[in-house]
């Protein structure tokens, strides 16, 4: 993974702080989080919307 | 009536209670008793209310000498996690960063509880805002697993179910985000409920991600976690995710039996996506065995992979979970415990792209796994992969944490039960997940109720002395 791309994702999160104090927490939530979304199998349709969040049975 | 106080269930204590062999206060005192002698050892509670258990005692015991006896969960004394609100005591979520100021109200699920004559005993100790643990670097230890204080009781709603196995209380509040009232169920031997998601109110409950956040009920046993499922279910209409369901008795089939119910076993679970530890995957087999033999007819079936289903559950948990602490990871990182600042810093790193990835795909996992549920009654399937870690052992507990099958369903919201499928050859719980058409929790109860029966899992209790 970058370092300076994970030190600039951290910066515009407001993460300095972490990023001085606990520079592994840091490396270690972006490794968990980037790359996740391409596991995900997006829906094909165009029209699958995400809306809303959570919804189910009858209401 | 003094013997073994402290295992008996909600019903019991009801019973006795009508029948004057038993008063609240008696049982709180053993109960008492009890946590001050063993709750040392094993950290169950953040806070015990001796003072305001044995005020409730005496009023519940006025109450129902007078006759005016409210329900089942009269003069039944409760845990609740420490992230649900209960008036006049902090909610510390586990963490320094909150502060210790009494909370002004009590959550919903607790206010039903004190109005169906529940006595609160304290607050139980959770992973850090239910999901940084096990830790020991946070104000107070983690809970450790009565069966065998060595090994990790689960989490995040660890004080549920360390407690509850340890005969503290008979009933439990906890909460599951993904899978925080099954994952200490399935390590403590208990029995632990996800509901549909709506179905009972987070109003005045720390969340952790809006739309996967459940608050669940956890028992000894499968009639007790029915008669607090019917305390605590209900619309909110201050709740933005609850579902307007009709209200019905959660144990109106408890004692049907399971002849002629169709069961789906999703083996690939735990045969393919994460496969499970060899006791494990025996326990299930005995399981459906068992069900089959009671008259079930059983069934495999698939459903979508655990990889991807985790993927989704940890792309909305982790967007979710940093819109929330942001502020506070920002200003306050040293305040975290090193287990909970990783776990909630990675929203950070996400993009408004994955988010909205994750919700498509998972309106399309709600309607596959309802499909599956067109064409069986109820889902078997694993809930832990592996017996309880070492809870000293981080390494260990990183390996046996992540694999497991609960995230699905708050995924998709299917309610979903996790208890004990028996015991491994160390003596440690093993443990089986149903799961249920949306609002289907009577069915689950039925299947639950029918295995308990048959394997007579609700008797069995760790030696504590």
């Amino acid at each position: 993974m970058d370092k300076s791309f994970v030190e600039a994702l951290a910066r515009q999160a407001g993460l300095e702080r972490a990023l001085a104090e606990f520079p592994d927490c840091v490396v270690n939530a972006a490794a968990q989080a980037l790359g996740r979304s391409g596991e995900i199998k997006v829906p094909a349709s165009p029209t699958a919307e995400a809306w809303p969040p959570m919804q189910v049975g009858r209401r | 009536m003094t013997d073994d106080l402290h295992w008996l269930t909600a019903a019991a204590a009801s019973r006795a209670y009508a029948a004057r062999r038993l008063s609240p206060t008696e049982l709180v005192r053993a109960l008492l008793t009890r946590i001050d002698r063993l709750d040392p050892q094993l950290n169950a509670f953040i806070r015990v209310d001796a003072e305001g258990a044995l005020a409730a005692a005496a009023v519940a015991e006025t109450e129902i000498a007078a006759g005016r006896i409210r329900g089942p969960l009269h003069g039944v004394p409760v845990g609740i996690k420490d992230i649900i609100d209960v008036a006049g005591l902090p909610t510390t979520c586990h963490s320094k960063v909150m502060p210790n100021t009494p909370a002004p109200s009590d959550a919903v699920v607790v206010a039903k509880l004190r109005q169906a004559g529940a006595i609160v005993m304290g607050k139980l100790s959770t992973h850090e805002f239910a999901i940084g643990g096990p830790s020991f670097d946070l104000p107070w230890p983690p809970a450790r697993n009565p069966w065998n204080r060595d090994h990790h009781p689960g989490g995040s709603s660890s004080g549920s179910g360390a407690g509850l196995g340890a005969g503290f209380f008979p009933l439990a509040l906890g909460t599951d985000t993904g899978g925080s009232v099954r994952n200490p169920a399935s390590a403590c031997g208990i029995v632990g409920l996800k509901p549909t998601y709506g179905l009972v109110s987070r109003r005045g409950v720390f969340p952790l991600a809006f739309s996967l956040d459940h608050v669940g009920p956890m028992t000894r046993d499968v009639a007790d976690n029915a008669l607090l499922l019917d305390a605590i279910a209900g619309h909110d209409p201050h709740d933005p995710g609850s579902a307007a369901a009709p209200r019905q008795s959660f144990a109106a089939r408890l004692d049907r039996g399971v002849r002629d119910l169709r069961i789906g076993f999703v083996r690939h679970f735990h045969e393919r996506d994460m496969p499970a530890h060899p006791e494990v995957a025996a326990g299930l087999d005995t399981v459906a065995r068992t069900l089959a033999g009671e008259g079930a007819i059983l069934r495999d079936v698939t459903l979508p992979t655990l990889g991807e289903f985790a993927a989704v559950n940890r792309v909305i948990l982790n967007a979710e979970a940093w819109s929330i602490h942001a502020p506070w990871l920002r200003e306050r990182p040293g305040d975290y415990g090193l287990l909970g600042r990783r776990r909630l810093m990675p929203g950070a790193f996400l993009s408004a792209g994955d988010l909205l990835a994750a919700q498509r795909r998972r309106a399309e996992m709600i309607a596959l796994v309802d499909a599956v549920l067109e064409n069986v009654d109820v889902l078997l399937c694993a809930s832990s992969m592996d017996p309880p870690s070492r809870i000293e052992d981080a390494a260990e507990t990183a390996r046996t944490y992540p694999p497991q099958a609960r995230a699905p369903f708050n995924t998709t919201g299917h309610p979903a039960l996790a208890m004990l499928a028996g015991l491994s050859a160390d003596g440690l719980p093993l443990s089986v997940q149903f799961v249920g058409r949306h609002f289907a929790e009577a069915t689950l109860f039925q299947v639950a109720r029918a295995w308990e029966r048959a394997a007579g899992i609700d008797r069995m209790h760790p030696n504590l002395g």
